[in-house]
């Protein structure tokens, strides 16, 4: 993501916070830390708590500055997780394909966050390691062009943007949470929903843009950070130059309900 | 002088009650906080109680240094060259004597209740002060000193160093004394209990001795002897093993950590106090472990200050046998370790190895065998790996249970409340120390503990660089959590100016992440004097936080958590209990959020209430028995451990039959036993709990608590809920169950269901036996009253003759009406279970019965009958119930065929002729009759209550909804109901007009049923003639002596248990299943036609309480109630 921390002209820029829920070793912190540093490590060490991260994410009209609060997965965390989900401005609730338990999960922290975080909360459910199903393995250089995913299976297909390790590419695949299936609940939900693979970096970047894009301008103006964007409004407005993936950034505001309620 | 003091002396031994206690005493583990503290004070095992205290000086022998003596000498008399002398308290446990300069006394004060008279000024600190912690067992000899002035001295040798295998020509045992002060009688008493428990400890010599030689102590002192003396290396000297740190170094540099003179100070200092088990803390003690310790005796000290050695004495092989015994097993816990052993500081080399992940997994899946309850952590897998870099692996096991009981309380638990509520007392402690800070954070909206709490979980091993993390966990291990708040207070003040330009948490973050990573600078680099400068920012930060935050006490802490406790737990419970509600699956939208909710705390209330309940009980047991307090296994949770809250940590998670009866009896009304004494046993444990204090909440609740009935209904209720009946209810089954019949309304449902409940083998059928019982349920069901959720229809009674009459009945007593009626009924359209047989008797039988109530019509039709309208209902009910229960008795293979006169009155009841009923059977029988139908419709569902409790608005509408319902089955006009039906004892019922379709039939049913009723009645008149001593006055309205029954015939026990529906509003059947097996093994023997005209009887006075309670009272009341005593005694034994 180093395209998009370069701000080279002046651009309002304001943080967000967010958060990253789920179930243990979903590949939360892996996920971040693609985003953050564009790196993998087959073994993170746990999050102890939650860890915090920062990273920009460059909007035509604005910078975003990512707080993001990397929480536990584990079970007996979740009772922490109020704390770090307080103020939160977006969140990133994170299942794994390969593990249906994982959505379930997952719809839990959707049901909390919309309950309990603070209201206009943008949320996007993301399944993790797309690497480990044939869509993430085959769909290598495909950009999907579906506007509204549910009814796509292969929605998910997404640039394998590195080669794929050996062990991984089996041809069995391991998916166990349909796309449609986890689309379909991020629709009536009103919830941006994204594959991803932290591995080879498939849709971490868009997801990011996604929420970025989907953060309404008036809680950024209420924001803590600095200036408060100019543009009347972020959404489907326009798209970062450096983005191929444009129908991802566009897809994610239109299904985020908050996000176009400005 | 002398004299004064030792009167003062021995009148403090009267006063003092600790000088009263037995051996084995009770008055101190009365209060288990006191024990705890005594424990904690000392570290040791949960095993331990305070049995004897005294005050005590402890003279040290001056320290011979090998340079001014040869070895052996100075052991001849060292006692009389005293050395240092220390005034405290001399503690006595089963295993252990204790000393400590520190104001400790665990003797209650004269006052019990002021808990924190005897808590001392150290609230259970630790060993921070002056003294030792010696077990028994290593104790080699006592001796009675003669001393000059009175003084009572003991002189005290101990193993120290003489357990070795190899045993030196110059070695000199560790020798110490005690002088008591005290009246000679304490004193006394003190040496007895010490006596007595070195004789029982002398057996644990061998663990001792296991464990000590693993000890780096005895090596590097028997070490440097053998090389001293013989110059010759044993074969046999292999190092004990202290960590991977002997494999893949120890973190740090060795020579900027000075290692090798710390150790030979440590070496030093273990020469003249004694090493591991035998040490004796003085205050180079303290100074050598604040300046932090040598690597290799690092993991051993560890073991000393926790206290973890002492477990690790008493089961020297619990770890490999833990492993063994569990080998091959899996759990939840073991996926989520294997998750993170190859990411527990991976940056250690002895991480990246088989070697170290191999003891990490070890340790780790050890330790979530012995603590299920923990299981296992995210965080404890740094703390063991950062363990076992110093330790060997069963070291780190102990020390790991120590740490998760009693250093780091409830961190690891499943809601991690302890975490929570440090990060709370963090908090104030930061508000109250520094306020600017603290304003600043807030206004800045950085919450602290999202920093903090990582300092916390894990010691702060991953947040500071390795070795000062060591530094930490040396002086934590020695004097407790407390170090971990002065530590991170320390660190906020040290930073303060610069945390005071943050903005938000980023910066926040940063600024103390650069910190860190210059923690081994000089703390002064500017400074003129190289003193100064050489003074490393970790240093200074040990300086500020136990100079500067010495206020912050273990007291401060333990008083913060008390103080924050209730809001943590709140704040987890609510969000538990969202989550949970929120996981009940589909089912669980049926009910609303509140009912939910209210399910919930209802859930768990019942549960921590039983479990108290058995945790008192247990208590209680042990405490008659004069058992001390020994657990099973010496890991695991502590004793004293608190539990009863879904926030503490795991919660049961299953409610067996006792409590699913709990939970009904706080729901609905019908659930409540009539009294108390007719609930099983609890009753009388009951009168234990409320005897003895320090259970003010809990037994409080438990008697203001309805009594929970016991019935057939109930169980069956239970069995139908449940996933495995063997398992019990988990939240979600009770949630399943009630939502299907709560949910939408829907009559046909609640109808269905409860067949469903009465259909056994899932056939579709119901037979005799079912249908009794159901009737039986529905005036179990219904004895509380209906809470005007039931309103029979009064505009179609003006049919009847006796309108006014019909008007003083009650709703209650048209429903008993109504039941006599669904029996007959039930009867009249049962199927038969052998159709061919069936086929030919029933045309029989129904002439013959019919003529027979035809015939006991006229009879029933007396004056008492027109009179007493009240009696007659009632009558009806026994009617229904009369012949059932003779059936039930009949039903034994072996009962011979003593018929009665009851059998020709109803052949349809014949065994001979087994039958059931189906479920459109039982549908239309229930929807004949608006009573029932009502019942099904709304009384039955909303006598569960949740969250809603208005019943008034809900009875109108039962009224509309009941007619529209009937119309479904396709009768015509809902006619005139047979509960008034049941009033018209005299009407020509009989006669149905054509036309009048199915309702018509069951009119006429029901004026069967009327007829038979009297019949009934007439016989019940008879049967009082004959045995008029016998009646039973019963005073169902008022409940008194509701669960009475007569006692002086078997017969009229049975008759109560078998047609539990004649105990209607009395309860007899109610609560207690011994009783009732005592009477289901007696059936047979009481049958017969006495049955019934007792039961008649029985029923009749119960029944006609209005009128003729208070003569039948008049008359009985003397000659039964004795009789009635001793049986209940009887029963119950």
């Amino acid at each position: 993501m180093s395209e998009s921390t370069s701000t080279n002209t002046p651009k309002p820029s304001s943080s967000v916070k967010l958060v990253l829920l789920g179930e243990a070793a979903v590949g939360k912190s892996s996920l971040v830390l693609r985003f953050v540093n564009n790196d993998f490590q087959e073994n993170k060490e746990p999050t102890i708590g939650a860890a915090f991260l920062t990273q920009k994410c460059s909007l035509p009209t604005r910078t975003i500055k990512f707080e993001i609060w990397d929480t536990a997965g584990q079970e007996r965390f979740a009772s922490l997780a109020p704390m770090y989900y307080r103020n939160a401005q977006a969140a990133l609730v994170v299942y794994d394909v390969t593990k249906p338990s994982s959505l379930t999960k997952a719809k839990h922290w959707v049901a909390e966050l919309q309950r309990q975080a603070s209201p206009g909360i943008v949320i996007a459910l993301v399944g993790n390691k797309l690497d480990l199903t044939n869509d993430g393995n085959d769909a290598a250089g495909e950009t999907p062009a579906e506007a509204e995913g549910e009814s796509a299976a292969a929605e998910g297909d997404e640039t394998a943007g590195e080669t794929q390790e050996g062990q991984d590419v089996t041809s069995a695949d391991a998916r166990k949470v349909p796309t449609r299936e986890a689309s379909a609940y991020a629709e009536e939900e009103g919830l941006l929903f994204f594959e991803t693979s932290a591995k080879t970096g498939t849709n971490v970047v868009e997801v990011f843009t996604a929420i970025a894009n989907a953060i309404p301008e008036s809680s950024l103006k209420s924001g803590r950070a600095g200036g408060a964007g100019t543009g009347q409004t972020s959404l489907g407005s326009g798209r970062p130059a450096e983005d191929s993936r444009v129908n991802l950034g566009e897809r994610g505001p239109a299904t985020a309900k908050e996000g176009c309620a400005c | 002088m002398m004299q004064w003091t030792s009167f003062v002396q021995k009148a403090q031994s009267f006063i003092d009650p600790a000088n009263f206690s037995l051996p084995t005493l009770s008055s101190s583990d009365r209060n288990p906080s006191k024990a705890s503290l005594f424990r904690q004070q000392f570290r040791l095992p949960d095993s331990q109680n305070p049995l004897q205290e005294i005050t005590a000086e402890l003279i040290l022998p001056i320290p011979h240094t090998p340079s001014s003596t040869s070895l052996g000498e100075p052991a001849r008399n060292p006692v009389d060259r005293a050395g240092n002398r220390y005034a405290g308290r001399l503690h006595l446990s089963e295993r252990f004597l204790c000393f400590s300069t520190q104001p400790t006394s665990f003797t209650p004060s004269t006052s019990l209740g002021a808990s924190t008279h005897w808590a001392g000024q150290t609230n259970g600190t630790g060993p921070s002060g002056n003294g030792f912690t010696i077990p028994l067992c290593c104790i080699r000899r006592v001796e009675r000193l003669n001393s000059l002035s009175h003084v009572f001295s003991l002189a005290l040798t101990t193993w120290n160093g003489a357990l070795g295998k190899q045993q030196n020509s110059d070695f000199a045992p560790q020798r110490f004394t005690i002088q008591l002060a005290g009246s000679r009688q304490a004193c006394e008493r003190f040496c007895d209990g010490l006596k007595k428990g070195l004789r029982e400890c002398m057996k644990e010599i061998e663990n001792l001795r296991l464990v000590v030689n693993n000890c780096y102590s005895e090596y590097l002192l028997s070490g440097t002897k053998a090389k001293a003396q013989n110059g010759e290396a044993p074969e046999a000297r292999q190092p004990p093993d202290a960590g991977l740190g002997m494999m893949f170094r120890y973190p740090g540099d060795a020579r900027k950590l000075r290692d090798r003179s710390k150790m030979r100070l440590w070496g030093e200092y273990f020469r003249e106090n004694g090493r591991n088990a035998t040490l004796i803390r003085q205050p180079t003690f303290h100074k050598l472990i604040r300046v932090g310790l040598p690597n290799r005796l690092r993991g051993e000290i560890w073991e000393v200050t926790s206290g973890s050695l002492y477990l690790h004495l008493r089961s020297p092989n619990l770890y490999t046998e833990t492993l063994s015994k569990f080998s091959g097993q899996e759990s939840l816990a073991i996926d989520e370790i294997e998750k993170d052993l190859n990411r527990s500081l991976p940056e250690y080399a002895g991480f990246q190895s088989e070697e170290g992940i191999g003891r990490l997994r070890r340790v780790l899946t050890a330790y979530s065998w012995t603590n299920a309850e923990i299981g296992y952590c995210q965080a404890m897998n740094i703390v063991v790996a950062a363990l076992l870099i110093y330790m060997s692996e069963a070291q780190a096991f102990f020390l790991l249970s120590v740490l998760c009981d009693r250093l780091l309380p409830g961190y690891y638990s499943t809601t991690m409340y302890g975490t929570l509520l440090d990060q709370k007392v963090f908090e104030s402690l930061v508000e109250k120390t520094m306020p600017v800070l603290w304003d600043h954070l807030t206004k800045s909206d950085v919450q602290l503990s999202v920093v903090s709490l990582p300092w916390f979980l894990s010691l702060y091993i991953n947040s500071m660089p390795l070795v000062f993390a060591f530094r930490v966990l040396d002086v934590f291990f020695l004097e407790g959590p407390k170090v971990l708040f002065q530590v991170g207070l320390a660190i906020l003040r040290i930073n303060g100016e610069e945390l005071l330009d943050i903005q938000d948490d980023g910066s926040f973050i940063s600024v103390l992440k650069a910190y860190f990573s210059r923690l081994d600078e000089s703390a002064h680099p500017r400074s003129e004097n190289p003193k100064l400068r050489a003074i490393t920012r970790f240093q200074e930060l040990m300086v500020v936080a136990f100079k500067e935050f010495s206020q912050i006490t273990h007291q401060t802490i333990t008083e913060q958590r008390e103080k924050h406790k209730d809001a943590v737990l709140q704040n987890i419970e609510s969000f538990a209990k969202r989550t949970s509600i929120r996981n009940l699956g589909p089912d669980s939208k049926k009910l609303s959020m509140d009912d939910l909710g209210v399910i919930y705390d209802r859930y768990y209330e019942v549960l921590y209430d039983r479990q108290q309940r058995q945790k008192v009980e247990e208590e209680e047991r042990r405490r008659q028995e004069k058992k001390r307090v020994e657990r099973t296994s010496i890991l695991g949770p502590p004793v004293d451990r608190e539990i009863g809250r879904v926030g503490l940590g795991p919660s049961p998670t299953h409610m067996d039959y006792d409590a699913f009866r709990d939970f009904l009896a706080a729901t609905a009304k019908w659930a409540v036993a009539d009294s108390r004494g007719s609930s099983r046993k609890e009753s009388t444990s009951e009168q234990g709990f409320n005897s003895f204090r320090g259970w003010g909440k809990s037994s409080a609740l438990w008697n203001n608590k309805p009594e929970p009935a016991d019935h057939e209904f109930t169980r069956r209720l239970f069995r139908k809920w449940a996933t495995d009946p063997n398992e019990g209810l988990s939240l979600q089954n009770v949630v399943n169950g009630l939502a299907r019949l709560k949910g939408p309304r829907d009559i046909m449902n609640n109808i269905n269901y409860f067949f469903d409940l009465y259909d056994d083998e899932g056939t579709g059928q119901v037979d005799r036996e079912g249908i009794l019982r159901m009737s039986e349920a529905l005036l179990f069901l219904s004895r509380r009253g209906f809470e005007g959720a039931i309103t029979p229809t009064q505009s179609v009674e003006d049919v009847r003759a006796n309108e006014q009459d019909q008007d003083k009945l009650s709703t209650d007593e048209r429903f008993l009406g109504s039941v006599s009626s669904f029996i007959r009924r039930c009867f009249e359209y049962a199927d038969p279970s052998h159709p061919d047989r069936a086929a030919e008797g029933q045309k029989d039988e129904d002439a013959a019965e019919t003529a027979d109530k035809l015939g006991s019509f006229s009879i029933g039709d007396d004056e008492e009958d027109l009179i007493d309208i009240d009696d007659d209902a009632k009558s009806i009910e026994s009617a229904g119930t009369i012949n059932p229960a003779k059936q039930v008795t009949e039903d034994k293979p072996n009962t011979h065929h003593n018929r009665s006169v009851s059998e020709s009155a109803n052949p349809a009841l014949d065994p001979n002729n087994p039958l059931h009923i189906t479920l459109p059977t039982f549908r239309m029988v229930i929807l004949a009759d608006e009573l029932l139908e009502q019942f099904f419709d709304s009384f039955f569902p909303q006598s569960f209550r949740l969250s809603d409790h208005g019943l008034e608005a809900l009875a109108s509408s039962s009224l509309s909804s009941n007619l529209t319902t009937f119309s479904n089955i396709g009768a015509a006009k809902p006619q005139p109901s047979p509960a008034s039906g049941a009033s018209v004892a005299g009407a020509s019922g009989g006669i149905v007009p054509p036309g009048k379709g199915l309702r018509g039939v069951l009119d006429n049913i029901v004026s069967d049923g009327i007829r038979m009723a009297a019949e009934v009645k007439k016989r019940m008149d008879e049967a009082q003639r004959e045995l008029e001593r016998s009646a039973l006055n019963r005073d169902d309205e008022e409940e008194e002596e509701d669960e009475e029954y007569d006692p002086r015939s078997g017969v009229a026990t049975t008759s109560a248990m078998v047609g539990g529906i004649s105990s209607w509003g009395a309860g007899a059947y109610g609560a207690d299943p011994e009783r009732r097996s005592v009477r289901d093994a007696d059936r047979d023997l009481l049958e017969g036609a006495e049955v019934i005209s007792m039961r008649g009887k029985d029923d009749a006075s119960l029944l006609d309480d209005k009128d003729d309670h208070k003569q039948d009272r008049g008359t009985h009341d003397p000659s039964h109630d004795d009789p009635n005593l001793v049986s209940k005694v009887e029963f119950e034994s």
